[in-house]
Parts: structure tokens; C-alpha cells; sequence
């Protein structure tokens, strides 16, 4: 490795570049917004129907910050533009924020590197639920959401809790034991997915594009039910940082430096938790991006919470608004596809890169 | 309501062999792909110019008799208690009402039948928009396509601003699509037959919708009259069990009991053989054997299997139809399709089912079998 870097003077350049980025992460959240800003332009400009770029940035300055532009697009293009594509990118971008955010929560507590926001059965929860809303041919409508959403997210809350519930049964609970638990209440639960798709008929269709995760169904109702909810989520993560910091020492000496443990814990998977059944619930099962987007940030930057988590946000909403942008350009590609085939080979670099000093 | 859907075979792209195929299928259902010729539009059936006797469409506004008349209208009819002259209040078969001011302009359709329809209707100019699987009649392809099997792609649909969308019941186009259409403001009809006398007040119910309900009617007389005709000749006949091959990939794939496909087999003079739910699609082979179908009748014959493979299946040998070499291919985009054709169809399974029966084969009743898809490295 070390020979080849050195035989290889452009590699060490930008390793150097990476290097000084490592010391300012703040001109990586500049930049990082001024990226979510260009996202958003390029989400809302780009899709199966040609608009003007013009005109979207026109419409955008109109609509959006009241500049007084003469309208000159037809009213499909707005309708396009204002009713699909904007909700679309803003629902990404949430969702991106919320996965990042706690995949990077529950790789913390957990301090376990293949921890992701579905690793406690979130997942699975969620899963069962949108397929036994399918089962049911009643057409529920609750705040903009269908039946599927408030069982998606229900499942995913309702998971979480049992295993949280279950793995203080008979012991301290520690995080290895809730770990444990996960996994074997998500086989559970996967079981009766497997189950329910089996006897779903018709729906099948449906429940295994909600397996793969989409946007196409973004919606300014939905997004304005889950998107509260990812925000509070998140502030109480971002605010927490130092407990999540702590929590990295190990719980014993978290205890020690004088932190409540059981109740930082609690908040932190609870929000974690909660901002993961919003997302699931408006976009389906999306892999990768929450187990790789905080792996990413933590490699250029290092694992200090305080910077960890807010550039783990702005640049999980960037990746999963490109990833569905992507996605969509040929006609609707299930999005998690595309987060996989970018995300894995970039992050097999850059573990490349900084193999010697990796650290949770 | 997730009922008698008719599953098409999961044909060439069935190597995934993983249960979504099945509903994949299940969704194609109605809508199997493959392309038949002739028939100009200009004379929809061949028995239409044989029943001039069509009394001239009434007013056009008609309230249907609605399957379900307990309606949530998604339109409210226009102020007046009386509706002005050129609007059009229907309900369709999911039981919601639409009021569309006149004959709509730019109507978009999401099956392959309905595309069928609107030509058969002499309405082919005012269809917009498409799915990109319809094959039927040749100018369809001059029509953009809005839809694929995954979806509606909603901003071509917004692009065009559709005055009537004709979507497929049963999950054929999914329920957050139609929603979704219907929020942005765009009268959505769902069709669902799910037998022929479904077929035929879906045509109607469509020739009311367009403006078109006299070209309706006669579509729908001259169908009738193609029915009567195949169930006079096979009044005398006995009804043979008849198995009706949907697909073989992964699984055998069979109608389900009270499905369209079931009916039709029914019709056509066969004892029709069915899987054992109206939610299964999938028939074991060992339930096949026991049933002993006396007739084979293969819906996926244009997807590669012919009766001489069917014959050489391993334990098939038993069954009285491989012993007769009474095995058969149909044109399943004919048989299965709900729309204009379905006459046709019927005519064509009837032939299959009983070769001596007296009708005229109809001119675009193309069966065929062709080699595998899989290409040959």
C-alpha cells in the first residue's frame, strides 16, 4: 500500500486535499449546502419531461422567493415542477438526512460498524406493516397518508420497541444484547413478511417495490406529515452529539464521566428510531444510504459526533436527492439500486484511502 | 376486489423464477403481448357489418346503472340540477362517479384493451396517451406511450393534461397512480371485467365516456351476437375438461375459479379446469395430472411452448390430452384481452376447443408457436 502511494505522487496530492478538508469541517458543510442548493435546482429541472432550465429557475425565483419574473411556461410545466419534482427532491433530501443521521446514531450506540438504521428491525417492521396494509382492500386515507404509510410506520416504531423491551428482560441490556435481539426479532418479523407476501396474490407487485424503495409516490401531504417528524428526530440527535460522543468511550466509562446512560441511550434510539419509521414510511426500504454516508463523512473527517452528524445530514440528503435524481432519468430504477452502485465502489476507495486510520 | 384477476404468462423475462413474477403477471393480466394482424378499425368485428339495425345514440348524458351505485363522486356534477346538454355523468366499476363537461379530447388510456377500444370506437385521434406494452391496432404506435409496467409516468401525464384517463381495476394500474391522477384533477374511469358480460358494459360504459355510444353499442351487439353464435354451436357438444395454459415459468400457471379466462373456456364449450382460489394463479402439476384435462389449450404459445414440449413433460404422458394430441395453441392477446376483439377471441377458444364445431375461424386469430426466446450462444 504505503509503496504504491509513494511511487504514485497524484493519489498523495489529493490525499493531501482530502487531508485539509479533514481539519475544516466547516467549509465541508459550506460546501455541502451550496451542493443540497444545486441538487435541489437540478432535481426539480431534470426529468422525463423536458423543461427549460430557464424556466425552472424562473418559476423557482417566482414562486419560491416572490421575484417578480413574467410568466412565460405553460401551466403543465408548473404543475410538473411545483406538484412532482419539487416534493419529490425535498422528500430525498429528508429521507437522506434521516437515514444518515441515524445510521450514524445507531453505529455510535452500538459501536458496531454494520450498524444501520434497519439493524434493530426497523426494516422488517416496516416492511410487514405496508404488506398487511396491502392485504387489507380497505382504503384508508389519514392526513394525506395511506393505510400502508401508518402501518410502515407503525411496524418500524412497534419493532424497535419490542426489542428494546425484550433485551432488558433478565439483565443490564446492554447494546450487545439489543444488537442480538434485533437481529433474531427482525428474522422473526422477516419471516412474516415472507409469509404475507406468500399468501398476497395480486399485491405482490406492490409489496416488492416497496422492498426496493421508491419516490415516486412523494406527495406534499406526505411530506408534510413525515417531515416534522425527521426534524425533531434530528435536532434531538444533532443536540445530543456529546452523549453520542461519550457513548463511544464505552458505557461503563460514559458512566463514569458522570452521563445517564440508560436515558441518553433511550432518547438517542428513540429519535434514531423515530426519524427511520418517517422515512420508511413515505419512501420504502432504502439500503446502503445509512450505512454508508456516515462511514464516508467519518472517514474524511473523523468520528467526533459534533462534526459527524450534521455533515452526515447535509451530505445524506445530497447523495440520496442525486441517487433518486439518477434513478429516475431512465424511467424510475428502484432508487436503493442506484444508492448501491454509486455508494459501494466510492466507499471501497476511500476504505482504500484511509485504511490505517479508520476508527469508529 | 384482489379477485379473478387473469394472470398472462410470465413468459420470457421469467428467469428471475421468484414469486413477484407471479403478480407481475397477474397485472399484465388482461394484457398479454403479442401481435396480431388485420382487422381494420374502420369495421371493428367482422359480424358489426352484419347488424345494421343500431338505433342512433340517445342524449348523451346517461347515468349509467353502476355495479356499485354507492359512489363517492370525485367530480361533483355541474350546479344545475339539470345537467346541461353535453355533459356526461358516469360511474365505473370500482363504483366512482365522473362528470366530464363534454366528450373529452385528450384521453389517455392505461390498458391495452381500453387503447384497442378508443380505435374500435373511431376515437383513435383523440387518444393521447398509452402504455408502452400496447400492441393493438398498428397505429397505436404513433401514440406517446405515459405508462410501464412499473407505473404511470405522472409528468408526461401532467404534460399532456389528459380530459379522461381510462385506467385497469384490480391493481392493473395501481391504486396510488390513480389517486394520484385524480389529485392533480383528471377524471379517472377504472374498468374491471371480470367476466364477458363485463366486457361488453365496459364498452359502453367507455362509448359513453368518449361520446362515442352508439359505435359502443354496436361493438357490444356485434360481440353479443359472436357469443350466441359460439354458444349455439357448441349447445350439442360435450364440454370437455379443459386445462387453459396461462404460462409455464417458473410454475404452471392455470385461471382461477370465477376468473375472465375461466369464463371464457366456460363459454366456449370446455369444462374449464381452474386452480383452487380465485387468488392463485398457480396450478401443481399433480393436481393437473388428477383433474386428467381432456383438452389442452395453450394461452402462452407465442412465449415459446408448443404441444410437442408440452407433450415430452415428465408425467404429463397420463393425461388424456397428451394421449389424443388434443393440445392446442391459442392467440392469447385475443382471448384474454378485454376489449374490442374479445368476440374474436371467444370464436378462436371455441375453435380450439372443438376444431369441428361450425364457425368461421375470425381473420386475425393468428395461433402460433414460436421457438424458445432464449438465445442460442
Amino acid at each position: 500500500m504505503s509503496t504504491r502511494v509513494a511511487a504514485a505522487p497524484v493519489p498523495a496530492t489529493r490525499s493531501g486535499l482530502l487531508e485539509s478538508a479533514r481539519r475544516r469541517p466547516l467549509a465541508l458543510a459550506i460546501l455541502g449546502l451550496v451542493l443540497v442548493a444545486a441538487t435541489l435546482v437540478l432535481g426539480v429541472a431534470l426529468g422525463n419531461v423536458s423543461i427549460p432550465i430557464t424556466d425552472t429557475v424562473a418559476m423557482l425565483a417566482h414562486r419560491l422567493l416572490g421575484w417578480p419574473v413574467h410568466v412565460t411556461w405553460p401551466q403543465s410545466s408548473e404543475t410538473i415542477v411545483f406538484e412532482l419534482r419539487l416534493p419529490r427532491v425535498l422528500t430525498a433530501m429528508a429521507v437522506g438526512v434521516a437515514l444518515s443521521l441515524a445510521g450514524a446514531t445507531y453505529q455510535g450506540l452500538l459501536r458496531n460498524p454494520l450498524a444501520d438504521p434497519y439493524v434493530l428491525g426497523t426494516a422488517s417492521g416496516a416492511a410487514l406493516g405496508a404488506a398487511v396494509a396491502l392485504l387489507i382492500p380497505v382504503q384508508l386515507a389519514f392526513l394525506g397518508l395511506g393505510l400502508l404509510q401508518v402501518l410502515a410506520f407503525a411496524g418500524a416504531l412497534g419493532a424497535v420497541a419490542v426489542v428494546y423491551r425484550v433485551s432488558r428482560v433478565g439483565g443490564q441490556g446492554s447494546m450487545t444484547a439489543v444488537l442480538l435481539t434485533g437481529y433474531a426479532v427482525g428474522s422473526l418479523l422477516a419471516a412474516g413478511l415472507a409469509m404475507t407476501m406468500y399468501l398476497s396474490g395480486n399485491n405482490l407487485r406492490q409489496i416488492f417495490f416497496y422492498l426496493l424503495g421508491s419516490f415516486a409516490q412523494a406527495s406534499w401531504p406526505q411530506l408534510l406529515v413525515a417531515l416534522p417528524l425527521i426534524c425533531l428526530g434530528s435536532v434531538v440527535i444533532v443536540s445530543r452529539a456529546r452523549s453520542l460522543n461519550a457513548m463511544l468511550l464505552g458505557e461503563q466509562t460514559a458512566a463514569h464521566l458522570g452521563l445517564d446512560v440508560r436515558r441518553e441511550r433511550l432518547i438517542l434510539l428513540g429519535a434514531a428510531t423515530l426519524i427511520t419509521a418517517a422515512s420508511v414510511a413515505v419512501s420504502g426500504l432504502i439500503g446502503f444510504v445509512g450505512l454508508v454516508v456516515p462511514h464516508l463523512v467519518r472517514l474524511v473527517v473523523g468520528p467526533n459526533a459534533r462534526t459527524l452528524l450534521p455533515l452526515s445530514a447535509i451530505y445524506g440528503a445530497v447523495f440520496l436527492a442525486l441517487a433518486d435524481l439518477l434513478a429516475r432519468m431512465p424511467g424510475e430504477l428502484p432508487v436503493g439500486v442506484v444508492t448501491a452502485i454509486i455508494g459501494a465502489p466510492f466507499f471501497l476507495y476511500l476504505l482504500r484511502r484511509y485504511h490505517a486510520g479508520y476508527e469508529l | 376486489m384482489r379477485r379473478n384477476s387473469v394472470p398472462t404468462p410470465p413468459a420470457s423475462r421469467g428467469k428471475g423464477s421468484f414469486r413477484f413474477l407471479l403478480t407481475v403477471a397477474a397485472a399484465l393480466a388482461l394484457a398479454a403481448c403479442s401481435p396480431a394482424a388485420s382487422t381494420p378499425t374502420s369495421a371493428p368485428t367482422p359480424a358489426s357489418t352484419v347488424l345494421p339495425t343500431l338505433a342512433p345514440s340517445p342524449a348523451p348524458t346517461i347515468t349509467l346503472p353502476a355495479p356499485t351505485p354507492t359512489a363517492t363522486p370525485t367530480t361533483l356534477p355541474t350546479t344545475a340540477a339539470t345537467p346541461t346538454t353535453s355533459a356526461i355523468t358516469i360511474t365505473d366499476d370500482e363504483g366512482t362517479t365522473i362528470t366530464l363537461p363534454g366528450p373529452p379530447q385528450k384521453v389517455i388510456s392505461l390498458t391495452p384493451a381500453t387503447s384497442e377500444l378508443m380505435f374500435a370506437l373511431g376515437a383513435g385521434d383523440r387518444l393521447v396517451g398509452r402504455t408502452n406494452y400496447d400492441d393493438y391496432p398498428p397505429q397505436i404506435s404513433s401514440v406517446p406511450a405515459v405508462a410501464t409496467f412499473q407505473g404511470v409516468e405522472m409528468e408526461k401525464v401532467v404534460n399532456i393534461g389528459p380530459d379522461l384517463v381510462l385506467a385497469g381495476g384490480n391493481g392493473f394500474t395501481s391504486a396510488a397512480d390513480i389517486k394520484r391522477m385524480r389529485d392533480l384533477g383528471y377524471p379517472v374511469l377504472v374498468l374491471y371485467a371480470k367476466d364477458v358480460p363485463g366486457v361488453l358494459a365496459d364498452i359502453r360504459l367507455v362509448g359513453q365516456a368518449v361520446g362515442e355510444a352508439s359505435a359502443a353499442d354496436s361493438i357490444a351487439t356485434s360481440i353479443q351476437s359472436q357469443i350466441d353464435q359460439v354458444t349455439q354451436a357448441v349447445a350439442g357438444l360435450p364440454a370437455p375438461r379443459t386445462f387453459y395454459e396461462i404460462g409455464d415459468d417458473p410454475e404452471l400457471y392455470g385461471p382461477a375459479p370465477d376468473s375472465f379466462v375461466a369464463d371464457m373456456v366456460t363459454l366456449a364449450g370446455g369444462d374449464a379446469l381452474t386452480t383452487t382460489d380465485p387468488s392463485v394463479f398457480s396450478i401443481p402439476v399433480e393436481r393437473l395430472v388428477a383433474l386428467d384435462p381432456q383438452v389442452i389449450i395453450l394461452g402462452d404459445a407465442a412465449y415459446g411452448t408448443c404441444p410437442d414440449t408440452v407433450a415430452a413433460r415428465p408425467g404429463w404422458e397420463s393425461i388424456t390430452a397428451v394421449k389424443n394430441g388434443d393440445i392446442r395453441p391459442v392467440d392469447d392477446t385475443i382471448v384474454t384481452r378485454p376489449g374490442p376483439r374479445v368476440g374474436d377471441g371467444l370464436i378462436a377458444l371455441a375453435l380450439a376447443i372443438h376444431p369441428d364445431a361450425a364457425l368461421t375461424a375470425p381473420p386475425d386469430a393468428v395461433a402460433y408457436c414460436t421457438a424458445s426466446p432464449s438465445p442460442s450462444p
